[in-house]
């Protein structure tokens, strides 16, 4: 279970203070799959980076499975990152310069790993979220958007996370693409009791999750 | 593939941009070899001048230069005071006298020729003149007797001291004579012994005594090849001037003492004695050997501060334009160990390739860059030796108890006589200079990489 209570988040930036996020408080039970919608600048982005113990915040707690992580070391947020999430991004973020196997082995490296296994789970990952023999050989830029989110959820996938954190995972595909996706993430929350947190604008997606939170300037106005 | 494959493979992911960073660091290790090289071979040759040349000091009675002059030779309470100075090594000494008509019935082998006819213009042999002269000298001495050249005869304790090259006594026939016996033998310049005949095992009169030819020499000098050498004790004998000379070459232990011990002389002789020394001319030699050290040594730390800031700044490019991927890195689970190792690996992959292409590069160029080096300083400096050379008036120094050509000659060349020689010395400091310099070029990029905050680089997209 993740528990978010009284979470505050304020940048200091030479216009002055801007409070990102104000005093939020959420609750998502293990296995669900919940959305966060809300305008661009809304706090959504902001509120997954401290979710996914990228950032901190600067008042409030963040319990995962009865476990505070915001007052982890640099190191240990580190392992928390490695061990128990997997993020997916809008833009991929795939390493350009790595095939799409070597991206993923090399999440696998950091999650301690071992080397031998490593092709074989890469793999199998590749190809449970869709991709082709000849494809899991190819560097990012040589794969269309949706394959690239799909090598993006492998390597989120590659540690058996209990969370996946994914920022606009749609954004850049077209509805097709973005489906298949979304569907993607939907079965890795019911078929193996996956927490998902997905963040986006669109109402439609928004309307196929368990839950639904909505942002505006920082607080929570519906749940 | 782990952090040591992945940050050789990210190094030349880039073939174009990691050639030209190669290239780059490979120029400045190939001239940090190259500086090291000229400098280590300058400063051993330094050592070497300071040991060998420049370490002679000539002492003669004062009013005496070159068998010319007047005043009372050096006595043997005197040469005692010069061989006890401290740090004098050794002492060559020379007596040099001058055979008339009634002293030899040897013929001076010399053409006097203008200069020579007025040098001894108020001089008169009694015969009739059948030189031809010019100028005004042979007009204002038309009407006198022709003055008759005379031999020069040096007695020493080290016939080698009368070779003009430095180098030993050129004998071209008979054998050397041993200078410390009192024995009636002489080495015989190879002109006057055409002149009057002379051959090994002929004898001639000198001062009344009959003197054995023991050998025939031969220099590159015409007065010197018209000369007759002999023992000390002989001359002093059958001049009657026992345990005196003329002209002490006194050698010292390294020029860095020659000043202390021109001093030291200067006191002890006083007025007596002229006293000279090559420690002047020494010391330009060495001065601009020693520019030329500095100069190697500015090369070496300025190619070094560029080779750091080479890498440095294409290191700090790099993670300037892959923060995204660092920030992805850390996301993903990524340590900042183990990102901080696959830079710096990047780095030193990069480092590793330019060291060993440089110094390939190095050892190819050092040599003509030294003697690039040292040839331009030779250019800049052979002005100021050639003026040291000629002595008062423009006489040369060299000669008979002149003074040490061959010593002066010895300077001359040991600038061009510089051998560029990569010591392993040399060659572990290089390594130890890029070893630094990789250090340098991997640690801020390191830091910069261990300060990339993920959520900062990510919030951007």
């Amino acid at each position: 279970m993740l528990q978010v209570t009284n979470v505050s988040k304020t940048f200091n930036t030479p216009g002055g203070p801007v409070h990102a996020l104000k005093d939020i408080s959420l609750t998502v039970q293990t296995g669900e799959f919940v959305s966060i919608i809300g305008k661009s600048g809304s706090g959504k982005s902001t509120l997954l980076s401290i979710l996914g113990a990228l950032d901190t915040p600067t008042n409030g707690t963040i319990t995962v499975d009865e476990n505070s992580i915001e007052k982890l070391s640099g190191h240990a947020q580190t392992k928390y990152r490695g061990h128990k999430i997997g993020f997916v991004f809008q833009q991929y973020n795939l390493i350009p310069n790595l095939t799409a196997i070597e991206n993923v082995m090399l999440a696998l490296e950091f999650g301690g790993y071992p080397a031998s296994s490593r092709v074989d789970r890469a793999t199998k990952l590749l190809e449970s979220v869709g991709l082709e023999e000849e494809q899991i050989h190819r560097r990012p830029t040589r794969l269309s958007g949706g394959q690239q989110q799909r090598v993006s959820i492998a390597r989120a996938l590659a540690n058996d996370p209990a969370y996946i954190l994914a920022d606009e995972p749609t954004g850049n595909l077209d509805s097709a693409t973005g489906k298949k996706v979304f569907d993607l993430l939907h079965d890795l929350s019911r078929n193996q009791n996956t927490t998902v947190i997905v963040v986006t604008h669109d109402l439609e997606i928004a309307g196929k999750t368990d839950r639904t939170f909505t942002l505006v300037d920082g607080k929570i106005t519906t749940k | 593939m782990n952090v040591l494959t992945r940050g050789v493979k990210n190094a030349l992911r880039s073939p174009l941009r990691s050639g030209a960073i190669v290239l780059m660091f490979a120029i400045s290790i190939a001239l940090i070899l190259s500086m090291l090289v000229a400098r280590s071979s300058v400063q051993a040759k330094i050592n070497e001048v300071k040991a060998t040349a420049g370490t002679n000091i000539t002492i003669r009675p004062a009013g005496v230069m070159g068998g010319m002059g007047g005043g009372n030779p050096l006595t043997a309470e005197q040469l005692a005071t010069i061989k006890s100075t401290a740090n004098v090594s050794s002492t060559t000494l020379t007596l040099t006298d001058q055979l008339g008509t009634d002293d030899t019935e040897l013929e001076s082998s010399q053409e006097l020729g203008a200069f020579g006819q007025r040098q001894m213009r108020f001089e008169s042999s009694g015969a009739t003149s059948t030189t031809e002269g010019t100028g005004a000298a042979a007009t204002e001495n038309a009407d006198r007797p022709a003055p008759t050249p005379r031999i020069t005869v040096t007695g020493t304790n080290d016939v080698n001291s009368v070779s003009t090259n430095g180098s030993d006594l050129n004998i071209t026939s008979g054998k050397t004579i041993d200078a410390s016996s009192n024995e009636l033998v002489a080495l015989v310049g190879s002109t006057l012994a055409t002149k009057n005949s002379l051959e090994v095992g002929d004898t001639f009169t000198a001062y009344g005594s009959t003197v054995t030819v023991s050998g025939i020499y031969s220099t590159d000098n015409a007065f010197q090849d018209s000369g007759i050498i002999m023992p000390l004790t002989t001359l002093q004998t059958l001049t009657d001037q026992a345990d005196v000379v003329n002209t002490v070459i006194a050698t010292v232990n390294s020029s860095d003492n020659v000043a202390a011990a021109v001093t030291s002389l200067e006191t002890s002789l006083g007025d007596d004695a002229d006293i000279t020394s090559e420690s002047e001319t020494a010391a330009a030699s060495v001065e601009s050997l020693e520019s030329i050290s500095s100069l190697a040594l500015a090369g070496v730390i300025g190619a070094a501060i560029a080779g750091a800031a080479i890498v440095l700044l294409a290191m700090v490019m790099v993670v300037r334009e892959r923060r995204r991927e660092i920030g992805v890195m850390k996301a993903v689970g990524g340590t900042d160990g183990k990102v901080v190792g696959q830079f710096t690996i990047e780095g030193l992959t990069l480092t590793l390739i330019g060291t060993v292409i440089g110094i390939g590069l190095g050892v190819v160029v050092s040599g003509p860059m030294t003697t690039s080096l040292v040839s331009s300083q030779d250019s800049s400096s052979s002005t100021a030796t050639t003026a040291a050379q000629a002595g008062p008036g423009g006489r040369p120094a060299g000669g008979f108890a002149g003074g040490f050509p061959g010593s002066v000659q010895q300077i001359n060349t040991n600038l061009t006589q510089v051998t560029a020689s990569l010591t392993p010395q040399v060659f572990a400091t290089a390594l130890g200079l890029t070893f630094l310099i990789a250090i340098i070029g991997s640690a801020v990029p390191a830091w910069l990489t261990a300060r990339v905050r993920p959520a900062e680089v990510l919030r951007t997209e």
